[in-house]
């Protein structure tokens, strides 16, 4: 490939001045550190305990940066919202449509209620062991591609997970606000979190109940994108 | 031993991946970066990182995948 002629010189030497400026800032801004960035994390893991959470991922994940976490599912929505919008005003009707083998369309019924009993468990279980909400969510979108695979017929109803994802993401705000009003904080956590239920699946306050509420809307979310994805092309 | 497996698993994360991207079909490539997401897991498992590498497996290995390829159909039935 002949760079001289695909890239302009104007581009090539702003890129090359850009990222000496990037360097040299980085440098400078790494030399003149402030000690006390580096144990920003030990901080708050120590900070933990308080929360009765077992799982200190989640703890840092929910609690700490629930807002951040809040954007992330925003973002998840956005992504949803845009596939789905693209994906209608094209339309193309589906030629190679095959029908799947009985053993095929067997196998997926019987691990569908498998796949979603395993992506509840990491959800629910998420203040406890590994995982939580993005993963089990992601998990049971899995089981709903594997049955979109297998079956002809499988759909999805729109109403359903249209209440779900709304449910959802309302929930996550009005709890941030129940927080904002009780403990003085966006997200506080106002339900009762001793550390002596730690390890319990009642415990944590609010930690729990935001993983499973981020479960629902990210399953939902993923779901919609796999539907989208494999039946536009033959719906219309 | 643990640092065998380490260096291993490095090593194959570099090669799946330098063979990935010199693929000329773009469906090889996307089932190469799966291989690289599940070397990934093992190098997360090993630096007990449990939770990121659930993340990998579900989203990086499992459905992220499973998307590029459904993406890949639809822009083919547009050629």
């Amino acid at each position: 490939m002949n760079i001289k002629r695909d890239i302009s010189t104007t581009t090539l030497s702003s890129f090359t001045l850009s990222a000496f400026f990037v360097l040299t800032v980085l440098s400078i801004l790494l030399q003149n550190i402030p000690q006390k960035l580096f144990s920003a994390g030990d901080s708050l893991l120590k900070l933990n305990s308080d929360q009765g959470v077992a799982n200190a991922v989640t703890t840092v994940v929910v609690y700490f940066r629930g807002f951040d976490t809040l954007g992330e599912i925003a973002v998840l929505f956005i992504a949803s919202f845009g596939i789905g919008l693209m994906l209608t005003s094209q339309t193309h009707g589906d030629k190679n449509k095959v029908k799947s083998n009985f053993m095929l369309q067997l196998g997926a019924r019987l691990l569908f209620p498998i796949i979603i009993l395993f992506g509840v468990y990491v959800m629910t279980f998420g203040h406890l062991s590994v995982g939580g909400g993005f993963q089990g969510g992601v998990i049971i979108a899995s089981a709903v591609l594997l049955m979109f695979v297998s079956s002809n017929h499988f759909h999805l109803s729109h109403r359903v997970v249209e209440v779900l994802e709304t449910f959802a993401g309302i929930s996550y705000v009005m709890i941030g606000l129940i927080g904002l009003i009780v403990v003085d904080s966006f997200l506080g956590n106002f339900l009762p979190h001793n550390i002596s239920q730690l390890g319990l699946l009642l415990s944590g306050g609010i930690v729990p109940i935001i993983y499973i509420i981020i479960g629902i809307k990210v399953g939902s979310e993923m779901s919609l994108i796999v539907q989208n994805m494999l039946q536009r092309s033959d719906n219309d | 031993m643990i640092g065998l497996i380490l260096l291993g698993t490095f090593i194959a994360v570099i090669v799946i991946a330098f063979v990935a991207i010199t693929q000329p079909k773009l469906p090889d490539a996307i089932i190469l970066s799966m291989g690289v997401g599940l070397a990934a897991v093992v190098l997360f498992v090993l630096f007990q990182a449990p939770d990121v590498a659930l993340t990998e497996a579900v989203i990086g290995t499992g459905i992220g995948s499973l998307i590029y390829l459904m993406a890949l159909k639809h822009l083919g039935e547009q050629k």
